[in-house]
């Protein structure tokens, strides 16, 4: 079951996300909607984040690949060149500069769908209709949570609070 | 006391900016018609060339590379406006950038569009071109790695795909946004766009994340593109080519002429669209500082590239110099300067006349001078040889010139399209503001 609170100040909702937080909510089961991106304060509701590590990761990964790719294609055919080095790293560097940072972007486009979540999204789960102005909260709770994340919402000063969705 | 000033909501914003997507005009589709048209036709004549062979345009021994060439580098330099400016004010946070963003990031893509097709036009035998491409076959052949036109193909590959991504990313809320209100089509268009964007907390951080390091990988990227193309000419042993100078020389122009594009489209837009509310002076006036700035540092690489050579008195450099400076190129390069220095310096340096139509005429300026400039460092080199006995001349066939034209057609036309599809400046980014008092 959700629960759905309404609010049109930053402020409440940041008092709402710490009342939620200190009654037992995890920060997964809270999920806040805005027309606008949202700034709040360290500590509430932080979302971890290992986009640059895999980022980096996904660069490097194509630029080895890249490497390995050239280094086949330079001797995949049987050139005769009297005992000189046929594989130039130099006169290949801008290939491998140009595809790590190719393996960079995809990944950072990678990452961004499944961090936001937009990948792997539950059709079913319930989501508020994003009005400009307002800034919604919404909580993933059971039905003996019910009554303390409404209290909670409710404190902070929402101007609506509706149950959506299905009991759990 | 003073009067409090007025503050456009966010209703309004959204309004004002979701205005221009809806209906067309008749003077739109007039102008969508005229460019449709000279489209067309520079598409016949490349039809043409294809069929009739590259000898229709004017490249002959010794100048193989002529407009084909000019106009690769000229496009791929305007390619810098968008996503070079836009990523460094992103980063640094600059609030005045926002209207500015989205205008700059499509004219990226759409300039590397049109940029990245000329080697393949100057090819001549256009249908292999996929021969570039490294590809499993029978008779062992790979392309060479080692050679400037690879380095080309992946580095506008990766440009190319950097700026779509780039330029959609922060698209993506704004249409999710217009789904809710538009029908039919555009609905299931801006639907589909929107990867069932729903504006959680989650999916901001996650669009943040990824715009400050998209913006990062496509500073490093944009300036290796432009370095790329210098080096196209410096790796060659060819006197007033072979410069150490070209990479940061070719970067510098091409920032200078992407701000130029930015400036034009940006008043034409203003105009248009009737954005006078967020198109402010203040937007005109930081782009223009930059404009001047960019012009100042241009005058500074040309002077110090030219006077290494007249100082060095190599011969057959000083023949190509004399010929940019003294001989049949003179014209082309002392417009060049008139064009890329005394116009900006004069009309932006001077406060008084610093305005959104002075900027507009420096813009336009700046842009016939920097497509000289291409001009000046590709055709005299090749015309002018090492071997006295042998020299070259090259004047663009009707061929070339229609091509040329039709590009300039391309890329207003796909700017008048994407300008009426989706909102040309980011409606999330803005927040409620001061109106300002012009």
């Amino acid at each position: 079951m959700y629960l759905k609170g309404d609010f049109q100040e930053r402020g409440s909702v940041i008092e709402a996300l710490r009342a939620l937080q200190a009654d037992g909510f995890r920060a997964a089961d809270l999920d806040v909607f805005s027309a606008e991106p949202l700034e709040l304060p360290h500590g509430v509701l932080d979302r971890r984040s290992h986009m640059s590590l895999t980022v980096v990761t996904g660069a490097v990964t194509l630029c080895l690949l890249t490497i390995g790719f050239v280094y086949f294609t330079q001797y995949n055919y049987p050139l005769t060149t009297g005992g000189m080095p046929i594989f130039s790293f130099w006169a290949t560097g801008v290939i491998f500069y140009e595809l790590t940072m190719l393996g960079g972007i995809v990944t950072t486009l990678a990452c961004f769908l499944g961090e936001s979540g937009i990948l792997r999204r539950n059709r079913r789960m319930p989501v508020p209709v994003v009005t400009p102005g307002i800034i919604s909260i919404r909580v993933r709770c059971r039905e003996d949570d019910l009554d303390g994340a409404s209290r909670c919402l409710d404190r902070a000063g929402a101007n609506d609070i509706s149950r959506i969705g299905e009991p759990l | 006391m003073a009067a409090v000033p007025k503050v456009i909501p966010y209703s309004q914003v959204r309004h004002d900016l979701w205005r221009p997507l809806a209906g067309v005009s008749r003077r739109y589709v007039a102008v969508v018609s005229l460019l449709l048209a000279i489209t067309l036709w520079g598409l016949f004549c490349w039809g043409y060339q294809l069929h009739q062979g590259i000898g229709v345009a004017g490249i002959r021994r010794p100048v193989f590379w002529g407009f084909y060439l000019v106009n690769f580098v000229f496009w791929i330099g305007i390619s810098h406006a968008g996503t070079l400016i836009s990523a460094i004010l992103r980063l640094t946070e600059a609030q005045w950038r926002k209207p500015v963003t989205r205008a700059a990031e499509a004219i990226t893509v759409f300039a590397l569009m049109i940029g990245g097709m000329f080697p393949i036009i100057h090819l001549g035998r256009a249908w292999i071109f996929y021969w570039l491409i490294p590809y499993p076959n029978s008779r062992l052949l790979w392309p060479n790695f080692r050679s400037p036109l690879l380095w080309d193909l992946t580095a506008i590959s990766t440009y190319l795909t950097g700026s779509t991504i780039y330029l959609f990313l922060p698209l993506i809320p704004d249409v999710a946004q217009l789904a809710d209100h538009a029908t039919g089509l555009r609905r299931r268009l801006y639907r589909a766009l929107s990867l069932g964007w729903t504006g959680s907390d989650r999916e901001w951080h996650a669009l943040e994340r990824a715009m400050k390091l998209m913006a990062a990988m496509i500073l490093a990227v944009a300036v290796s593109v432009h370095t790329v193309v210098a080096w196209d000419f410096s790796m060659a042993i060819a006197p007033m080519w072979h410069s150490t100078i070209f990479g940061p020389y070719f970067v510098v122009g091409a920032i200078f002429s992407g701000i130029a594009a930015l400036l034009l489209v940006m008043s034409f837009i203003r105009r248009a669209m009737h954005l006078e509310a967020y198109l402010t002076p203040h937007h005109f006036d930081n782009l223009a500082k930059l404009l001047l700035l960019m012009s100042l540092l241009w005058l500074y690489f040309s002077f110090a590239e030219n006077l290494t050579v007249w100082y060095g008195n190599e011969p057959k450099e000083m023949n190509v110099f004399g010929a940019r400076t003294r001989g049949t190129f003179s014209v082309y390069f002392w417009t060049m300067v008139f064009c890329n220095f005394v116009v900006p310096f004069v009309l932006l340096g001077i406060k008084r006349l610093r305005t959104i139509r002075t900027a507009t005429i420096a813009s336009i300026a700046v842009l016939i001078g920097m497509w000289l400039e291409r001009y000046i460092i590709i055709v005299p080199t090749l015309a002018v040889t090492r071997l006295g006995a042998v020299s070259g001349s090259y004047s663009p066939t009707w061929v070339e010139i229609s091509i040329t034209t039709a590009t300039f057609a391309v890329m207003a036309l796909l700017y008048l399209l994407f300008a009426k599809v989706f909102p040309i400046v980011s409606v999330w980014e803005f927040e409620p503001h001061v109106a300002p008092e012009d």
